[in-house]
């Protein structure tokens, strides 16, 4: 589609028209210089990460390449001076305690949080052709599943922990990653700290972390996050439960496992349970109190996270398996791969993720980072500009970091206090049966027809008590009583109710919930499934208006 | 411009093409007196922006003879030229020069050095002399040399050589210098490894702000010169066929992807074709090096041999190479105007399909920058994901193609019309260039996605059901009929499946429904063996009598290797990933598919990397990209992202026989057989029509923006209905600029097939921003034929199909029917229309139908009985 200008504009005639131009055009306009930069690294946060390049190529013109390649993988690019930046779910380990290879960076760095998240755990067990999506796991069924302690879906302690229904007798097939992955890291980390007496035998006797993990037994190995959720949502994946980031099963629409925490309630990675629960991370360099600063800390570990207090807290809200992730940038003033217009181009990009981008991160499966993080996050992006190693680099525009934060358009933004997130503050509570000593939410593990306690749903927030009406929101969880109440402490639900949604965003918020669009019904090999929610959904179509019609002419009538 | 000034700008093309060819003619006498008809010339104008160029080749030396001359009129053709965006591609074309012998599989950067008489593509920043009359250049423009000439390592710019024997050093161009180094002038930086014993050339690269970077290590180049990135090197060595032709699609970079380089609006660059023609030698000794012509096979691939340096490219620099350049000139395009991150203000977000990336790309400058209007961001989401987050507010409206669950209130308005591609990079047989088009009909799409296609022979002898079937698509008789010419005797995991998405998407509901309208697919994927040739081909048995369409593509097959095919595997024992879904590998989104596309990188998982020890173990991964010459892999891109990277697309089959291609022709077509439904709903564009046609192209679709015609606060509303109004005037302007259309989507207009599109899409833009209050409860009438529940104001989040409980009411004896006429049509239609899943259970869905209107009536006469306690409170 050629203008009728350009196409006459040929031969020889364009080489002296293009020189003419050269002559007398004015100097290039004041629009931002970009340059195109390169990163790889984490799949954990390419979810985000995704949406977010997309953004800023549209809107302000960046070019940027980013290869899910592994975290390891993106600390080593970074390292080799392969990219121009990486992004790694855990920092550099020196050398990876279980396998020794070298993890390290001559090049100089420092680490900038842009995400956050909860690593899920996504599963495919049916029963009597139903996808279950209600499995509760505590932390420590998760780490016997992984170390191949449990091995059937039928274990007591997995039917223990799920009302007293069992489960088929089915071999559990965990999938891990097969390549260097952060994921990987927390996860093993998490076992290391929480479980140690499970997973230390298991990893060799070694204590600590891995990036990769030492696949054993009837366990299967993939690469990338992208790659875990195939596997398991494949035909072939019954009996198998893998880690990824939340965001992988919600866009897949496959069930994650409600994992227990320390105040006794099964909950899932939303954004709310992952704020909560990051309200515990204890941060390199930052004070209780919010406030960071890299003075008199090694810049290779400002800013990293220690989450043993995640893991434990006892606030009824936690996902213990949160964390965050975060981009590793050159700060060297001499670095060879940097450019004015790169290091111009990185900063906005991150200036653009911690700020406007957080506002993506709940509906992608992520939860957004506190605002001491992202104030701190912008005194590392300094580093690329004013703050370089070795003097500042002249021409690299980043904006004063309080007047970031202002217009930083950031939802955990609450006036006056930087370092409390607004979604941890209005996190709903966790409904009564997602406490230990209830029911499971739903019946997706009982075979149909044999508790006629619920009706329907399979764990997600759009059924209503024993009724088919699954043309309707779960509202009703507001009206009967069994949301504990506000605040932090746990609450003791009476457990007598049979409200089957889990509404994770309850009245407080328009915002859709995470949970909601986990579906049960996905298991498309199944065609019975689809025949009776077919059925459901007809009884509902039909029913439904006709109830509708007798209830206004009820209304009528009763004026 | 005016007509007068155009005119005047071809007789100036004209006068300068002529003058510069007497010039060159007058000026370089040793090379026009070559073969009859040959005589050098550059600009020579064609159609449209291309551009040729003839450059007469003489290479003079010494064999056993005597003193000798080889000639080659070497013919070069551009596609385009001018206007050019970041990461274009022009395909170069061109004849007559010296066959290529030990083809290098991979040309790009470093890799493709090792070849005898390729042809060199560099991007050079700067004009070159050649292309003005006497040589002269304008005033103030810089010129090309080898010092501002693109490589991407320092091994392309630096050789050394045993004093006195470096080829440049008995190059006839350059009078024999021998030098100690040559290339490089004034002091030799501390970076650069020269020592004594060797003799070097060093060809510096010149950055475009004036620094010099010696070129001579890893540490002497620019900064974006770097290795084993994703991202390919734009400087090619590419192969010449044995007819003397070849071609390649050069990708051109801008001062947005390479600053040192600096290309860009205001500083032209040229494109530098350097035929290797061999190295000029006056050395009487036939046996000397520079006298040498060449011992790798001409039209073979090199398996590891080093090219004789006389005829090598790595010399590119040295006279006699670099003196038989043809300078194409290149001009680039304005980069667009772009927001500023700080400037932007709270954004307004819309969700939806991938479909509309490309055209957003260039739409949301023409938001940001417009203080009249709101600050439009558009995320890539699921069509039903995305319907979610507008119904329940946290999004302002939703980019679909098809109607989301409950959607009374809502409007869609058209807003693109464009669709998906089977992109393919494909080789000819023999490494003899790429195949620029494929036929593909709905049975091949059908085999690729049901992964029946073997891939290897291990899978071939083990994987029940696939002993008889081909072992990739280019050995299917289906497939060699439609597409003769291409590879027989080769076969590939990456040729035996279609790259796709695993996420829902309703290009997949398409692709898939595409399949379905037709017999011969359905037959084939139902079990009917194909007996053809060698061949019994049999659907992969976890996919027999599979229901289409599907929203997103399910991964059936379970087998599993009982004795492992490479190491990685083998080290899992018994517990392997199912093998099949490692090939088909489906990747997160459509962009990702055409990155494998671009990069030549399949996304097949059955890769293994490791040597199995503590500290290397075995690594599953992905395989390695493919080499240029050996390429064969498919998958399926949004046409946007086709057009914008330069992707080659399949002919898809529209009625049987007749193939169409992704252009804007058959995307009218196919829009002139949809029909509209009502004011406010999606099109009705089915794959049945499209089969009724011999010019509609099948993977046409619609993008429409779906929102709310209530409920919206006023501000979103308004902002929406905007959206509406300036995407379909200004944004369905085709051009590169701001606001404008881009590539790969044809402009909805008020007229022609278009009109109805458009006018809808004015309707409800006016309907969105009006948000009158919701209409009265409908009557029992109207409500039966209205598919949508009555709390349609809180839908739920997703799709509809959640809730499977207990099949008990199924199973109810429910009294006999009564109207059941009036209730058997929403059924059909809801189905239809919102549940794309289980559009193939129609019939299944029609008796169940029947039992769940007795249900009805048993229901209604329960609930009046018990006072309607169960229903929904709701003001």
């Amino acid at each position: 589609m050629k203008s009728p200008r350009t196409t006459a504009l040929r031969g020889v005639a364009v080489v002296l028209a293009l020189a003419v131009v050269s002559l007398f055009s004015a100097s290039p306009s004041s629009a931002t210089e970009y340059a195109e930069i390169e990163g790889s690294g984490s799949t954990w946060a390419y979810g985000i990460i995704a949406p977010w390049i997309a953004q800023v190529q549209a809107a302000y013109g960046m070019q940027i390449t980013f290869n899910q390649s592994g975290s390891s993988q993106g600390r080593k690019d970074f390292a080799n001076g392969v990219t121009d930046f990486g992004d790694s779910d855990i920092p550099y380990q020196g050398v990876d305690p279980t396998t020794g290879q070298t993890d390290a960076s001559q090049r100089p760095y420092a680490y900038a949080p842009v995400v956050a998240g909860g690593t899920a755990f996504t599963y495919h067990v049916t029963v009597a052709g139903h996808l279950v999506t209600n499995l509760r796991l505590s932390g420590q069924t998760i780490t016997k599943i992984f170390t191949n302690k449990i091995t059937n879906w039928n274990d007591p302690e997995i039917t223990q922990e799920n009302g007293g229904h069992a489960l088929p007798s089915e071999t559990i097939k965990p999938v891990v990653r097969s390549d260097g992955s952060g994921a990987t890291a927390q996860f093993t980390l998490w076992m290391d700290k929480q479980y140690p007496s499970l997973w230390r035998p298991f990893n060799g006797h070694k204590a600590g972390l891995t990036s990769i993990y030492p696949r054993q037994g009837s366990q299967i190995a993939v690469a990338q996050d992208a790659g875990v959720m195939n596997t398991i949502k494949g035909a072939g994946g019954e009996g198998e439960i893998g880690y990824t980031e939340y965001s992988y099963p919600l866009q897949a629409h496959y069930p994650v496992v409600y994992v227990e925490n320390r105040a006794g309630y099964y909950v899932q990675p939303t954004q709310y349970n992952v704020a909560v629960a990051l309200t515990q991370a204890s941060i390199v360099g930052c004070s209780k109190g919010g406030s960071c600063s890299p003075n008199g800390v090694p810049a290779n570990s400002y800013l990293t996270q220690n989450l043993d207090r995640v893991y434990t807290y006892g606030d009824a809200r936690t996902y213990p398996l949160s964390s965050y992730s975060y981009m590793v940038i050159p700060t060297s003033k001499t670095d060879q791969r940097m450019t004015v217009p790169k290091r111009q181009t990185l900063a906005d990009f991150l200036s653009y993720s911690l700020c406007t981008g957080q506002g993506l991160a709940g509906n992608y499966g992520y939860s957004p980072l506190p605002l001491n993080l992202v104030k701190a996050a912008f005194g590392q992006i300094e580093k690329l500009g004013p703050d370089a190693q070795g003097g500042a680099v002249k021409g690299v525009s980043i904006k004063n970091p309080s007047a970031n934060l202002a217009s930083c358009n950031n939802p955990t933004f609450v006036k006056g206090n930087l370092s409390a997130n607004h979604l941890a503050q209005i996190a709903p509570q966790p409904l009564a049966c997602q406490k230990a000593t209830s029911q499971p939410c739903g019946d997706g593990t009982v075979p149909p027809g044999t508790n006629g306690n619920d009706g329907d749903n399979h764990g997600d927030n759009n059924g209503q008590t024993g009724t088919a009406n699954n043309g309707s929101n779960g509202d009703s969880t507001t009206s009967d009583g069994t949301t504990p109440p506000g605040g932090s402490s746990p609450t003791t639900g009476d457990g007598t109710t049979a409200a089957a949604g889990t509404s994770a965003d309850g009245t407080t918020t328009a915002a859709i919930s995470p949970t909601a669009t986990v579906l049960g019904a996905q298991s498309r090999s199944d065609s019975s499934i689809w025949g009776w929610t077919a059925v459901v959904e007809l009884l509902a179509i039909v029913l439904l208006p006709g109830l509708y019609v007798a209830w206004l002419h009820r209304r009528r009538g009763a004026r | 411009m005016t007509g007068r000034t155009v005119r005047t700008g071809r007789l100036l093309a004209l006068v300068a093409v002529l003058s510069f060819a007497c010039a060159v003619i007058v000026a370089l006498p040793g090379q026009s007196a070559t073969a009859a008809g040959c005589s050098t010339s550059y600009g020579g104008t064609t159609k449209g922006d291309s551009w040729s160029a003839t450059e007469a080749l003489q290479r003079s030396f010494y064999d056993s003879a005597g003193p000798t001359a080889t000639h080659n009129c070497f013919r070069l053709t551009v596609d385009k030229h001018t206007d050019l965006q970041d990461h274009e591609r022009i395909t170069v074309n061109w004849a007559g020069a010296h066959v290529t012998g030990g083809r290098s599989l991979n040309p790009y950067g470093e890799s493709g050095l090792p070849q005898e008489y390729p042809v060199v593509l560099m991007e050079c920043r700067g004009v070159d002399p050649k292309d003005y009359p006497s040589g002269h250049l304008p005033r103030g423009a810089e010129a090309v040399s080898p010092q501002t000439c693109w490589t991407n390592t320092y091994f392309q710019r630096t050789s050394s050589a045993d004093p006195g024997h470096g080829i440049w050093e008995q190059d006839a161009a350059s009078h024999d210098d021998t030098d100690h180094i040559q290339g490089l002038t004034g002091a030799v930086p501390g970076t650069c490894n020269v020592n004594s014993q060797f003799d070097y050339l060093i060809t510096p690269f010149l950055a475009a702000n004036g620094k010099s970077y010696a070129g001579c290590s890893s540490q002497a180049m620019p900064p974006e010169a770097t290795v084993s990135s994703v991202s390919i090197p734009n400087e090619v060595y590419a192969f010449t066929n044995t007819n003397g032709a070849g071609t390649f699609p050069f990708e051109v970079r801008t001062a947005l992807e390479n600053r040192s380089l600096g290309c860009s609006s205001t500083v032209p660059c040229t494109l530098e074709v350097i035929p290797v023609d061999g190295i000029d030698c006056d050395n009487p000794d036939a046996t000397a090096a520079c006298n040498e012509t060449g011992a790798l096979p001409p039209g073979q691939v090199n398996t590891g041999q080093a090219p004789q340096d006389a005829v090598a490219p790595a010399f590119w620099a040295s006279a006699s190479n670099w003196d038989r350049r043809v300078p194409v000139p290149l001009g680039f395009s304005q980069p667009p105007s772009v927001c500023t991150v700080a400037k932007a203000g709270q954004p307004v977000p819309f969700y939806g399909s991938e479909l509309l990336d490309q055209a957003a790309l260039q739409w949301i400058p023409a938001y940001c920058l417009n203080k009249s209007r709101f600050n439009w961001q558009d995320n890539v989401m699921p069509d039903d994901a995305a319907f979610g987050l507008m119904q329940g507010g946290s999004a302002a409206a939703a980019e679909v193609s098809a109607r989301g669950a409950g959607d009374t209130g809502i409007g869609y308005a058209p807003t693109a019309a464009t669709g998906w591609a089977i992109a393919f990079d494909i080789d000819k047989p023999g490494n003899a260039g790429q195949q620029l088009s494929i036929k593909l009909d709905p049975l091949l799409l059908a085999k690729l996605l049901t992964e029946s296609y073997p891939g290897s022979t291990a899978v071939a002898a083990n994987h029940p059901g696939f002993s008889d079937n081909p072992l990739s698509l280019n050995l299917d008789p289906d497939f060699y009929r439609l597409n003769p010419g291409l590879d027989l005797t080769h076969w590939s995991e990456a040729a035996a499946t279609l790259l796709a998405t695993s996420t829902t998407s309703t290009v997949m509901t398409e692709l898939t429904s595409y399949i379905a309208a037709d017999p011969k697919a359905m037959a084939f994927l139902d079990g009917k063996p194909e007996h053809d040739g060698p061949y019994t081909m049999r659907v992969n048995p976890a996919y027999r009598h599979i229901k289409l369409p599907v929203d997103s593509w399910p991964q059936l097959d379970t087998w599993q290797f009982k004795a492992a095919p490479n190491s990685c595997l083998k080290a899992q024992g018994s517990s392997m990933p199912p093998y099949m879904p490692l090939v088909a590998n489906p990747t997160t989104s459509m962009q990702l598919v055409a990155q494998a596309l671009l990069y030549n990188w399949p996304n097949v998982g059955t890769g293994c990397t490791g040597t199995g020890s503590k500290s290397d173990p075995y690594q599953l991964g992905r395989v390695a990209p493919q080499g240029v010459g050996n390429r064969f892999m498919l998958g399926v891109v949004t046409l946007g992202d086709a057009e914008r990277y330069g992707l080659t697309t399949a002919r898809l089959q529209a009625s049987p026989g007749h193939f169409v291609g992704a252009d804007a022709a058959g995307i009218k077509a196919a829009l002139s057989l949809a029909k509209p439904t009502s004011g406010q709903r999606p099109f009705d564009l089915t794959q049945t029509a499209i089969r009724t046609s011999k010019t509609a192209y099948p993977g046409s679709m619609v993008v429409y923006t779906a929102a709310k015609t209530y409920g919206l606060p006023a501000g979103t509303a308004g902002d929406v209905a905007q959206f509406i109004r300036v995407s379909t005037t200004e944004g369905q302007v085709p051009g590169r600029g701001n606001g404008q259309l881009a590539a790969g989507y044809v402009p909805i207009v008020s007229s022609g097939v278009t009109k109805a599109l458009y006018d809808q899409a004015q309707h409800v833009a006016t309907a969105v921003g009006a948000q009158k209050a919701p209409p009265a409860p409908p009557q029992p009438p109207t409500q039966a034929s209205s598919p949508a529940s009555p709390s349609n104001d809180v839908p739920p989040a997703t799709t509809p199909s959640d809730a499977p409980t207990a099949p008990e009411p199924s199973t109810d004896n429910a009294p006999p029917p009564e109207k059941s006429s009036v209730t058997d049509a929403p059924v059909l239609r809801t189905a239809a229309v919102s549940s794309q899943t289980s559009a193939g259970l129609l019939i299944a869905l029609l008796g169940t139908g029947v039992l769940a209107s007795l249900g009805a009536l048993a229901g209604r006469t329960a609930l009046w009985r018990k006072g309607l306690r169960w229903l929904p409170r709701r003001p």
